[in-house]
């Protein structure tokens, strides 16, 4: 009844925009933890957050959910300023790393906690009808009357995530939710992530340290270092085109050279090659994704950037093999092939070769921009 | 050796021996002297004799004497007294220090200088109290030097609230240990999970703070009890000889070697204590919990 009447004050409010955030600074002691973030999030979005350790994505979450306040700066949701409303107040769910579980209570009351004890409390027949047809969403039916500690850590990560849902919220938090989960079961819970979230059309916004679970997850990805938003869009811009270094470095995706660019000229260790386009970024860096560069024999003919570096190691990955060369001055390279482009060459650890790719699929980052 | 080859299922020697030490010692200073105490209760017992023929007297006299029945109540009001005093004051304590204090460094202070008290021996916390709660006493003096009062407060010390007064400052801390304990242990994130439900703070105190603490509420009673039960000393020092709890029965009857008279109590107070125990063992599974 309040779920049905909660969702037709949504379609008052503005609909499209579900939460904003206008310049949120938040300090814990000396450390900045966001340094003036501003972020719209639209409804029925999947938005990932990445950054490394310590950027302040968690922090994001936690201010959003009330749990943290923001020392400067607003947080509105569904069109209302909830800066100052206590964290019970404000509907927004919240998944949690270690799920966070009532420990002492059953699958089926965990789940019914919220619509028990919550703000609005539902009738017992209403709830149980809530809380059955969300347990059997979540893939949990026979499971109601187990303690959670006597369930699967996916299971346990279902629990969480229909404690949340069956509250109907607008916006749900997951502070990576999947960290606790071992690699196989990662995949299928991104895929069901993807799929409950669409069949309940609310806004995620979900927050990770793995730059393939942001890019497979989101429609949109927010890229976050030092408590500062550094790149926002849909996971292609991200990885095609880094906004800069520090996003590049981040994806995990790029080999990057320090050096100068002047001139329409990037000067780095692999020599002097012209630059079409750069943009604008803190320091000169040269970018050259895994996948693009080729490994040729080391006395061979070549025109344009070229690298000599020495194989150190290399690393099956299943659709492709990395390789691990180093450059005189001890810089790790890796080269990606794909195996659907062709059996792999082998190489001879501790032989030179020389490293070359096409200067025109380079990113370059400068000061400078040509 | 060899002969010896059929391999029999046994409890290997070693297990044996290391229980051993604890079992022997458990016989003979636990399990024996309380079958003798049984035993010696339904002795017979003469002004200034004691012989082992067996009679009821000695329990027919506990039940039929008003002093000793007496004696029985206001061991189980006290202790009810103390239990709740103890659970009333020592939880909030517990929960500050276990739970709000966020800094660990913190919470340890505060629980070491709940145990700082310790440091002097038993009989001198007792007897600190007369001083404080004496007619010339220093809240009696303190009260009447701000002008609140004009005469003394009698009713301070040698009377039952005197012994609940000193009682409840020096069992309170076995309250707010293992309570503290347990609320320590709580996963912050599951609070903050039960916010982000909607839940108010009552409703997560009394949902989730609660029943998770409940296990250190037991052993916290379980510590009170025992040691309540058992008590002598500072209803003797700070009663005035008015509060004769079952300890106190005890100590005069083996003072006037009454012995049968003794047992009997004894064994009156340990089958009590056993019951009290066993009931708060059922309130939850310590085994699963701790």
């Amino acid at each position: 009844m309040s779920g049905e009447s909660r969702a037709g004050d949504m379609n008052m409010a503005t609909e499209t925009e579900i939460f904003r955030l206008d310049g949120v600074t938040k300090r814990y002691g000396d450390v900045l933890a966001l340094d003036g973030v501003s972020l719209t999030a639209g409804a029925n979005e999947y938005i990932s957050l990445l950054g490394p350790s310590g950027s302040g994505k968690t922090t994001i979450l936690r201010v959003l959910a009330g749990f943290e306040m923001p020392d400067m700066g607003r947080v509105h949701f569904q069109g209302r300023d909830i800066t100052a409303l206590p964290a019970h107040e404000r509907g927004i769910g919240f998944v949690f790393q270690n799920f966070a579980l009532f420990p002492h209570l059953t699958v089926a009351q965990n789940v019914a906690f919220g619509l028990t004890h919550g703000a609005a409390p539902l009738p017992q027949s209403d709830r149980d009808a809530r809380c059955r047809a969300m347990i059997a969403m979540v893939g949990l039916d026979g499971l109601q009357d187990r303690g959670v500690d006597q369930i699967s850590g996916g299971q346990r990560q279902r629990v969480a995530l229909a404690r949340t849902l069956v509250m109907q919220p607008r916006l749900v938090l997951l502070d990576e939710p999947l960290g606790a989960l071992d690699a196989n079961l990662r995949g299928r819970m991104r895929n069901e992530l993807r799929s409950i979230r669409e069949q309940m059309g609310v806004t995620f916004l979900h927050v990770t340290g793995s730059e393939t679970e942001a890019l497979a997850m989101g429609d949109r990805v927010v890229v976050l270092d030092s408590g500062r938003i550094i790149q926002t869009g849909t996971p292609d811009q991200v990885y095609d085109a880094p906004a800069s270094p520090e996003v590049a470095h981040f994806l995990n995706r790029f080999n990057l050279f320090d050096g100068t660019l002047s001139g329409g000229t990037f000067t780095g260790p692999f020599g002097t090659v012209p630059v079409r386009a750069a943009r604008k970024a803190a320091r000169d860096v040269y970018a050259v994704r895994y996948d693009r560069v080729q490994v040729k024999p080391a006395l061979a003919a070549h025109d344009g950037p070229a690298l000599r570096a020495k194989f150190v190691a290399s690393e099956y990955l299943g659709s492709s093999i990395m390789n691990f060369f180093e450059t005189p001055d001890h810089q790790v390279l890796e080269v990606e092939h794909h195996l659907s482009l062709g059996a792999p060459d082998t190489f001879e650890p501790r032989q030179d070769y020389l490293l070359t790719w096409n200067p025109e699929q380079a990113i370059v980052f400068g000061r400078e921009t040509a | 050796m060899m002969a010896d080859a059929t391999p029999t299922p046994r409890i290997s020697s070693t297990t044996l021996w290391l229980l051993a030490p604890g079992v022997i010692w458990m016989v003979l200073f636990l399990v024996l002297p309380i079958l003798m105490i049984v035993y010696v209760s339904f002795w017979t017992q003469t002004t200034f004799n004691i012989s082992p023929t067996p009679t009821l007297a000695s329990w027919k006299q506990f039940f039929a004497s008003d002093t000793y029945t007496g004696s029985l109540w206001t061991t189980v009001r006290i202790w009810l007294i103390i239990l709740g005093l103890t659970f009333v004051i020592g939880y909030p304590t517990a929960l500050y220090v276990g739970l709000f204090v966020k800094s660990k460094t913190l919470s340890t202070v505060l629980l070491v200088i709940c145990v700082i008290p310790f440091w002097t021996s038993f009989l001198i916390r007792v007897l600190a109290w007369r001083p404080m709660l004496g007619k010339e006493g220093a809240i009696n003096i303190i009260l009447q030097k701000l002008r609140i009062i004009s005469q003394p407060i009698e009713v301070l010390l040698f009377t039952e609230l005197s012994v609940i007064i000193g009682m409840t400052q020096i069992y309170v801390v076995f309250m707010v240990g293992p309570v503290a304990f347990m609320l320590g242990r709580i996963d912050r994130n599951i609070i903050e999970a039960a916010r982000d439900l909607g839940a108010g703070f009552g409703r997560i105190f009394w949902k989730i703070i609660f029943p998770l603490s409940l296990p250190g509420v037991v052993v916290g009673a379980i510590f009170v009890s025992v040691m309540v039960l058992g008590e002598f000393a500072t209803s003797g020092a700070l009663s005035g000889r008015k509060v004769n709890l079952l300890g106190n029965i005890i100590v005069t009857q083996v003072g006037s070697l009454k012995w049968a008279m003794a047992s009997v109590v004894g064994v009156i107070l340990t089958v009590f204590m056993g019951v009290v125990i066993a009931g708060f063992l059922r309130i939850v599974d310590l085994k699963r919990e701790l």
